[in-house]
């Protein structure tokens, strides 16, 4: 069993790009399973139902939970309760590692924890999966906390200290974008357009809705 | 409330500016609570920043002028300024929390195109400050909540600003990350 937990912002790129169909295909071509938390089908779905501007991509993205496509974690044996109390853990741990101002800095939110929480529970059982999240601080932290501490400094210019013994085991996890997924699915041939530019167009098409990928990132890529 | 001296400053300076029609000023002062806004999670400093950031825009395009209930709206928007400096400088926590409210309030209280218009204003004004506050490096979702936004307002304008182009952003040679996307498809 393989499994992609896909935060909020990766799955709201997807519906703003109108490339669902290119999701699943993706889906098809993967032996395992697309997994959502609670608190993403929330922001995904549920809210943005209420959203005139955004009904619609809720509209599709529920079609999608319909479909199977995407699932909930029950599908893969997690419980809620269980994503639940690891999720408060992990909000608690994590939003004590960065000090500014004597203040400790509440950087991440629900939906991005309840993300990283499934994909702790999923490796302890021996579960192989990657997290797909656009929006780069839960990355950063996971994978270079340092640099989330130098980017606080520069931003907020006051001295920010870090406290790595707070950090909540993310270092094992891996983390993907939209922008690595359309790449994927252009390498194995599953998008329909026939140009030249389609890879161009397909990275710098996630990188405009939030994929959180550098100019020069999305040049390397398309020379790899 | 977090910084008391510092958001009475700005008021003050906010005033001078709408006064002085300096736009440029107020997008400025926008921008300066929003420090203490997102190390804080204090929705006061950011509900300021939001306030200025509309009014720069209401005061740059002129057109607004042109309705007819605009100069009732705006000297009102203007008391409910003049009635949070007074409350800041009196120390009154509440009654500044509530003339912050009274500006959305005078909004709710207009009709047709200006209501309209001005609400649409104050909406963009939330993405904007939200793109900054994620431009801190908080994620997307505390900001979504913290500015009161869907992430999917907040999806779009963010990836039109220059944000994923800082190099500190880059924690994994993009080819690694290639890597774990297509491993994870191999069969």
């Amino acid at each position: 069993m393989k499994v992609i937990i896909f935060d909020s912002s990766t799955i709201i790129n997807f519906t703003m790009n109108g490339l669902l169909d290119v999701f699943r295909e993706l889906r098809r071509n993967f032996q395992g399973k697309f997994i959502i938390p609670r608190s993403v089908k929330y922001e995904t779905i549920d809210r943005p139902l209420n959203i005139k501007q955004f009904e619609l991509g809720a509209l599709s993205i529920q079609r999608l939970l319909e479909e199977k496509v995407i699932e909930l974690p029950e599908a893969v044996q997690v419980k809620d309760e269980e994503i639940i109390i690891r999720t408060r853990e992990l909000l608690k741990r994590a939003n004590k590692v960065f000090l500014a101002r004597n203040e400790f800095m509440h950087i991440i939110d629900e939906g991005e924890a309840s993300c990283l929480a499934l994909s702790q529970i999923l490796s302890e059982r021996g579960i192989r999966n990657v997290i797909a999240v656009d929006e780069r601080t839960t990355r950063m932290l996971g994978e270079v906390p340092e640099n989330l501490r130098k980017l606080f400094e520069k931003k907020f210019h006051t001295e920010v200290k870090m406290f790595k013994q707070e950090m909540p085991g993310l270092e094992n996890i891996k983390f993907i974008r939209s922008s690595e997924l359309v790449y994927v699915a252009w390498k194995k041939g599953l998008v329909k357009m026939k140009s030249s530019k389609v890879l161009d167009a397909l990275l710098y098409a996630t990188k405009f809705k939030g994929s959180s990928i550098s100019h020069e990132e999305i040049e390397e890529i398309k020379h790899l | 409330m977090q910084e008391r001296d510092n958001i009475l400053r700005i008021l003050r300076e906010t005033k001078t500016a709408i006064e002085k029609e300096d736009v440029i000023s107020l997008k400025e002062l926008s921008n300066q609570t929003l420090h203490t806004a997102s190390i804080y999670r204090d929705t006061d400093n950011i509900g300021i920043a939001v306030i200025v950031y509309a009014l720069s825009k209401l005061i740059e395009r002129k057109n607004y002028r042109m309705y007819k209930n605009w100069p009732k709206f705006f000297k009102r928007f203007n008391l409910c300024l003049d009635r949070a400096i007074i409350a800041l400088e009196k120390n009154q926590d509440k009654y500044f929390v509530s003339q912050l409210k009274c500006v959305r309030k005078e909004i709710g209280s207009l009709t047709g195109n200006l209501k309209k218009h001005i609400q649409e204003v104050f909406r963009k004004a939330e993405i904007n400050k939200a793109s900054r506050v994620y431009e801190h490096g908080i994620s997307m979702q505390q900001t979504a909540k913290l500015l009161g936004i869907s992430i999917w307002d907040l999806a779009e304008y963010a990836g039109q600003t220059g944000i994923s182009d800082v190099n500190l952003s880059i924690t994994l040679p993009v080819k690694n990350r290639v890597k774990i996307a297509m491993e994870i498809f191999e069969k």
